[in-house]
């Protein structure tokens, strides 16, 4: 995948967990443009291991000087979040992909209704630019857990000029999800991106009250989930990978010097899938890209999230 | 039709079934589609919400009005004009709210008038269940002046607009609910291949 080289111009600390970078290009030229949503993975060269997290671009589409990513420390981090908190200076180089959308704006709603958890706000920070441009009706539900460890409250205030919705856990407030969705107009499209249980918890009620799939959209930037460590056969390389615990599949093959291909790296978008041929122990799936039958049978398996129970697996690659 | 060819364009419908998970339902049939309500009725009635609308129009259709009327305890509406029952339609979709689930069923021409009706309101073909009754007649677009011509029964037809011999091609556009026309003569004109009511 081709990639570009940028510097970081600015670290900024927003909140004690939550850092901003602005990235520009290292020759100065203007980066590539990109539509509100997208997200770009920055590639880190650690110590002994190269890391590729995805991050969504928050800054306004209209500005391609910069890019401004904000990482939020994760508590159970591998590594990557880490790094960017505490290696990740001004002046630094570093490497990231062109920018993807797997969570657009659908040009066909009548109105938006985008719902953040946490850290989640980052792609609706872009998604907003790209709203505000056409005039478009929506709403932003922005839940955390307090006003303390929020991050651009006072910023997205003043730019959504009263389609700002807050809810901290820390005063029990909590978004009424049912009540939310049963009454928007016919031609409403909901966006949810936060933690896993309420991205679920979004799709679940939008399902439930009879949303078409069309109109649910869902972006969810989980790191892969930690597991047991097993041992994978690339079928077609004749290689075989030790897959460390807190390594994803994904990474353990790419750090064998394997070109596999991938996109997400988020379990959604389905381009690293890939065709299983043997395994001793079933597959952990933690993707929403395949169908619950899909899953069972155990032919495929995303390596970016997903693991397998036993002590070996081959597939075709 | 040829064997294991297929154009993606052309519209696959379904007998109609109810959504499970709804706040509403909104289900439109004229004619012979009627039976097709009738078949719904069979299945366990949700428990939400049902809206009928139903057009008896057409002079040798058969009219399920009095039956509907007898077996249907929910709201329903009978119409002498598709005018009159797209109208209603619209004035209810106005008002509606995300979760109302459409059910059409009919001929493949008021199927797509409903879908063009709906489009306004941010509704996507896709979610609409469709079932196909009655003919098979379909509504051609000249691809040379633009005409659209309706109850086409042949595989050949002369275009209403610029009395081209049209070829019927199984190619459907959804935003104009009609199959492709071509010109079949236009390098041997007069030369036409047998014309065949395939659509009747």
């Amino acid at each position: 995948m081709s990639t570009i080289n940028v510097k970081v111009a600015a670290v900024e600390e927003v909140t004690p967990l939550i850092k901003h970078f602005r990235l520009e290009s290292e020759d100065g030229a203007d980066l590539p443009p990109f539509s509100g949503g997208s997200h770009i993975v920055v590639t880190m060269d650690a110590e002994g291991r190269t890391y590729r997290n995805p991050y969504s671009l928050m800054g306004s589409p209209s500005d391609t000087r910069a890019y401004h990513i904000s990482v939020r420390r994760q508590e159970s981090s591998r590594g990557g979040s880490v790094f960017m908190h505490e290696r990740v200076q001004v002046g630094m180089r570093l490497k990231i992909t062109h920018p993807v959308n797997l969570f657009s704006l659908s040009k066909l709603a009548h109105k938006h209704i985008l719902i953040a958890g946490g850290i989640g706000i980052t792609p609706f920070m872009s998604q907003i630019e790209d709203l505000k441009a056409v005039d478009a009706d929506y709403e932003l539900h922005y839940a955390f857990r307090s006003y303390e460890q929020a991050a651009f409250v006072n910023e997205l205030e003043e730019k959504c000029e009263g389609k700002l919705y807050c809810y901290a856990d820390s005063q029990n407030e909590r978004i009424d999800l049912t009540e939310l969705l049963r009454h928007q107009p016919l031609g409403t499209h909901v966006y949810v991106c936060g933690p896993s249980p309420m991205v679920v918890a979004v799709l679940e009620t939008a399902r439930n009250l009879g949303w078409p799939e069309n109109n649910i959209h869902h972006e969810e930037f989980s790191a892969p989930p930690v597991g047991e460590p097993f041992k994978v056969q690339l079928a077609r390389s004749g290689i075989e990978v030790e897959v460390p615990a807190e390594m994803s599949m994904l990474e353990a093959i790419e750090e064998a010097g394997v070109a596999a291909d991938s996109l997400c790296r988020g379990g959604v978008c389905g381009r690293c899938e890939l065709t299983v041929l043997e395994t001793d122990g079933g597959i952990q799936h933690h993707d929403h890209y395949l169908s619950d039958s899909e899953k069972v049978s155990c032919r495929s398996i995303m390596p970016c999230v997903s693991r397998t129970k036993g002590k070996r697996l081959v597939v075709d690659l | 039709m040829e064997r294991g060819y297929w154009i993606k364009s052309k519209p696959i419908y379904t007998s109609l079934t109810w959504h499970e998970k709804a706040t509403s339902h909104l289900v439109l049939a004229t004619g012979i589609g009627g039976m097709a309500v009738l078949k719904l009725f069979q299945q366990m009635h949700p428990t939400q919400p049902v809206t009928v609308l139903y057009g008896k129009y057409g002079q040798i259709e058969l009219d399920y009005s009095d039956t509907l009327k007898s077996i249907i305890q929910d709201d329903l509406h009978l119409y002498k004009f598709e005018e009159d029952l797209l109208k209603k339609l619209q004035v209810l979709l106005r008002d509606a709210t995300m979760g109302l689930r459409i059910y059409v069923a009919g001929s493949e021409g008021f199927i797509w008038d409903v879908v063009a009706a709906a489009k306004p309101f941010g509704i996507q073909e896709s979610e609409i269940m469709k079932e196909q009754v009655d003919t098979l007649a379909r509504t051609v677009y000249c691809v040379h002046c633009k005409t659209i011509t309706k109850y086409v029964t042949t595989n050949i037809t002369c275009c209403n607009g610029c009395e081209r011999m049209l070829f019927v091609r199984d190619h459907f556009s959804r935003n104009l609910g009609a199959y492709m026309g071509l010109m079949v003569d236009a390098e041997s004109p007069g030369e036409l291949p047998a014309i065949e009511e395939i659509y009747p």
